[in-house]
């Protein structure tokens, strides 16, 4: 960051030992448990994900751990893997298997994994996953934002780990230690003021005190006032969300799109999840709602013609109009706690279902030849009643379209694995020569296709009564 | 239920859609120009245009089987338009499939688009040049529920066909033949209530018989059993939980439940949520009932759009919970139980 002639404040006083690191205790017990899982053996997930705002002591922590675990820490940054080499360079080098006895453990760091960039890094977050996969050590990520789409790979194999905002208060009580140290006369005013800014930054609020206190031998409220211009700082999500909603005025709401790095369908979803926090009036809901559609249409727009123009209007809209339609003073400006975005969430929490039911609605075309989403809310919903209320005539069914296991077990929770189960012996049964009663040729071709290549099912399965049905 | 011997199933919709045209019992007008077309191995780009369900697809595919013989779809390219990415795929599809070799006896081979009026206007103009690169060993079938949404240029290019709603004894009559051939019991009044919730929507009519013979028999009880099943239960508590509860939070948890969990697109909850409102469970004034219809008219425009699924929704969300909070506050009897 900067030069250094002697060690800057945040390097002098960082933790040295678990204790040292502030508050974060349930990310604290986490880390250790998991860390104590990779000391005795094999632990369930190889890798843990530690996510949080900036300056909370997420690096810290881990620098701590090391420190007092005896652990080698190989650190990485977020410029130094651009490229997949590198990280397969040094998960060679760290994850081969000891063959020595007491060879000492280490901790693969990466930090700041949320810097890499999904297309121009492409093939680091496969390196990683892969260094995951195959590493014989602890690999700690370091992310702000373990949200962001391009990680979702890479939340699945992680254990997720949580460190909190740090509150004001305990930032000041860190200044005020560093002060004693220092034997800087400070002015709690002006600790105020700099813990105030910092906005849970203890890192940047570490910065600050350094900077007043470092040239005058004293920090007074005077002088970081001054000194400390407004810091055009990046603000998290949760900021950004929060001054929105509770901007007073148009400027103030719009000032904040420029703050931060969401891109604009990002930023509305983040908006979209946390209006019902802030709006709970329903006309304020209401209005609100009505801006951010308004500025969903724009954004669709943008994409459908390309006229990036709109955006000032679709920013206008999701910014300002939201803002100032929540009016009803007794929610406006009180406190509430805001979340993640849920779909984000969901999305990857749902995604082994929706893959099986986007699979049986591509076969069901096959079939009926329709679109898919009119097999999914026209048809779908026939079969689960079928699949719920008949399960001997559901197995036929099954048998009949080629529906795999994991489909039949979508469309019945209640009597899926019967009806599995009833498959299997129909598949057995129509292994064995079956008396012919009705429609030869049709009879044969079922049985060739019921014994059959699961593979092949959709073009081939209806031909047999095509054939029968035929005049 | 069908012959015991007989161990594998299908969907009915499937299993009785007519393989060729003289088996189609509706559309006689449309049905028989087609067979001119298969007499004289000729025709022309053709658009059929109809509410759905009423023998649109099924017609392309008999005519393409009465051409081309049992093995069709060698000769018949099957796209459809809502399900492929973009008109560039298709492109490619199409261009793919006008190198392979030509059938005998015919000269050309069939491109057949589904949901065609899902294509935006600059994708069809596309799909226009399209039509004439190939038109020397192609001839496209456009299939549409909407006419007015395909552009006239190639509107133009077309001989349409419109397909009409079903008649009542047509559904009915067809329901029964079914019926009869899977040995199923029915009666009258059932069919007649399939008819009626189908809306003449003959695959609808189809799949709802078939599932009410999976219930037992095909009566009214179990054809109302099985539509009632079939919406969702969180469509109902959807319009329960915002409008009557006025809990917006939880009314989205349930949107995303249906749209995640169930795989329903916007506008399939939008439909969905259209047919719920004038049930007669669904007990709110009249006025409100058209006021929602109006909302969900906007809210579906906004989606044709290219709007976010979700934030359209949770709009109208926020418009049911307004519209119930008025409506607990001009009510003054007590006739129903709403949460305060």
């Amino acid at each position: 960051m900067s030069v250094e002639r002697k060690l800057p404040w945040v390097v002098k006083y960082r933790p040295r030992k678990i204790d040292d690191v502030v508050n974060q205790e349930e990310a604290k017990k986490l880390f250790m448990a998991w860390i104590d899982s990779w000391l005795r053996g094999r632990p369930e997930k190889k890798a843990a994900l530690i996510y949080g705002p900036p300056g909370s002591g997420k690096t810290s922590l881990v620098e701590a751990v090391a420190l007092e675990k005896g652990l080698e820490l190989v650190e990485m940054n977020a410029s130094d893997y651009r490229r997949s080499t590198d990280i397969e360079r040094i998960a060679k080098t760290t994850s081969r298997v000891g063959s020595l006895l007491n060879v000492k453990k280490k901790i693969i760091l990466l930090d700041e994994v949320d810097g890499i960039s999904a297309t121009a890094d492409k093939g680091a977050l496969d390196s990683i996953l892969d260094l995951i996969e195959k590493t014989q050590h602890p690999v700690v990520l370091v992310a702000n934002d373990p949200w962001d789409p391009k990680l979702r790979d890479l939340r699945e194999v992680c254990l997720m780990i949580e460190f909190k905002r740090l509150t004001k208060t305990e930032v000041k009580k860190v200044l005020r230690d560093i002060c004693a140290k220092e034997k800087l006369t400070c002015e709690e005013e002006a600790v105020d003021f700099i813990a105030e800014r910092a906005e849970g930054d203890l890192r940047s609020a570490i910065n600050d005190l350094e900077a007043v206190g470092e040239g005058f031998g004293k920090v007074t409220s005077a002088l970081a006032k001054s000194l400390l211009r407004a810091r055009d700082r990046e603000l998290n999500a949760f900021d950004v969300v929060r001054r929105i909603l509770i901007a007073k005025y148009a400027w103030q709401a719009r000032e904040v799109s420029n703050q931060t790095d969401l891109a604009p369908d990002e930023l509305i979803l983040w908006i979209h999840e946390n209006i019902p926090n802030q709006a709970q009036d329903p006309e304020d809901l209401w209005r609100a709602y009505e801006s951010l559609s308004k500025a969903d249409i724009y954004l669709s727009r943008i994409i459908k013609t390309g006229s990036w123009d709109l955006l000032v209007y679709a920013a206008d809209m999701m910014t300002a109009g939201v803002a100032l339609s929540i009016r009803n003073p007794q929610y406006k400006f009180k406190w509430v706690k805001y979340s993640f975005p849920e779909r984000i969430k969901l999305l990857s929490k749902t995604r082994e279902v929706r893959q099986i039911r986007e699979d049986l609605a591509k076969l069901l075309v096959s079939h009926l030849k329709c679109s898919t989403s009119l097999i999914k809310y026209d048809v779908i919903p026939f079969l689960k009643i079928i699949f719920d209320n008949n399960p001997e005539y559901a197995a036929r069914l099954a048998l009949g379209l080629n529906l795999s296991d994991s489909m039949i077990k979508y469309l019945s929770d209640k009597n899926g694995d019967k009806i599995v189960a009833l498959v299997e012996k129909l598949r057995q049964e129509s292994r064995k020569p079956v008396p012919v009663q009705r429609g030869g040729p049709q009879e044969e071709k079922q049985q060739k296709k019921t014994t059959g290549e699961e593979k092949k099912r959709n073009e081939k399965s209806s031909k047999g009564l095509e054939g029968f049905f035929k005049k | 239920m069908g012959a015991q011997s007989v161990l594998a199933e299908l969907l009915w919709a499937e299993k009785y859609r007519p393989r060729s045209l003289q088996e189609m019992v509706n559309q006689e007008d449309v049905v028989r120009r087609l067979q001119v077309f298969v007499k004289e191995k000729n025709m022309p780009h053709l658009l059929f245009a109809g509410p759905p369900g009423t023998g649109k697809t099924t017609a392309a595919h008999a005519l393409a089987h009465d051409l081309y013989g049992e093995d069709y779809r060698m000769y018949m390219l099957e796209l459809n338009a809502s399900d492929e990415r973009g008109i560039d795929v298709i492109r490619t599809k199409v261009k793919e499939f006008a190198r392979s070799k030509l059938p005998v006896g015919v000269p050309f081979k069939i491109v057949l688009l589904d949901e065609a009026d899902n294509m935006t206007a600059d994708a069809q103009q596309a799909l226009r040049r399209l039509m004439e690169m190939y038109v020397d060993v192609t001839r496209f079938i456009l299939i549409a529920n909407y006419p007015s949404k395909i552009i006239e240029p190639i509107q133009s290019r077309c001989a349409v066909f419109r397909f009409t709603t079903l008649k009542k004894e047509d559904v009915v009559s067809r329901l029964k033949w079914i019926c009869s051939r899977e040995k199923v019991s029915c009666d009258d009044k059932g069919l007649e209530a399939i008819f009626d919730v189908s809306g003449g929507d003959m695959r609808r009519a189809i799949n709802i018989l078939q599932a009410a013979a999976a219930l037992g028999e095909v009566n009214t009880s179990n054809v109302y059993k099985v539509v009632g099943l079939a919406t969702p239960t969180e469509i109902r508590a959807l319009l329960k939980t915002a409008l009557f509860e006025g809990d917006f939070t939880k009314a989205r948890d349930i949107l995303r439940k249906l749209m995640i969990t169930y795989g329903l697109s916007g506008v399939d909850v939008v439909k969905q949520l259209h047919r719920e409102i004038f049930s007669s469970e669904f007990t709110v004034p009249e006025e409100v009932r058209v006021e929602i219809a109006d909302y969900l008219g906007e809210i579906q425009f906004r989606l044709v759009e290219g709007a976010d699924d979700e934030i359209q929704l949770s709009a109208l969300l926020a418009k049911l919970v307004l519209l119930g909070r008025n409506l607990r506050q001009t009510t003054t009897q007590p006739s129903k139980p709403s949460k305060r």
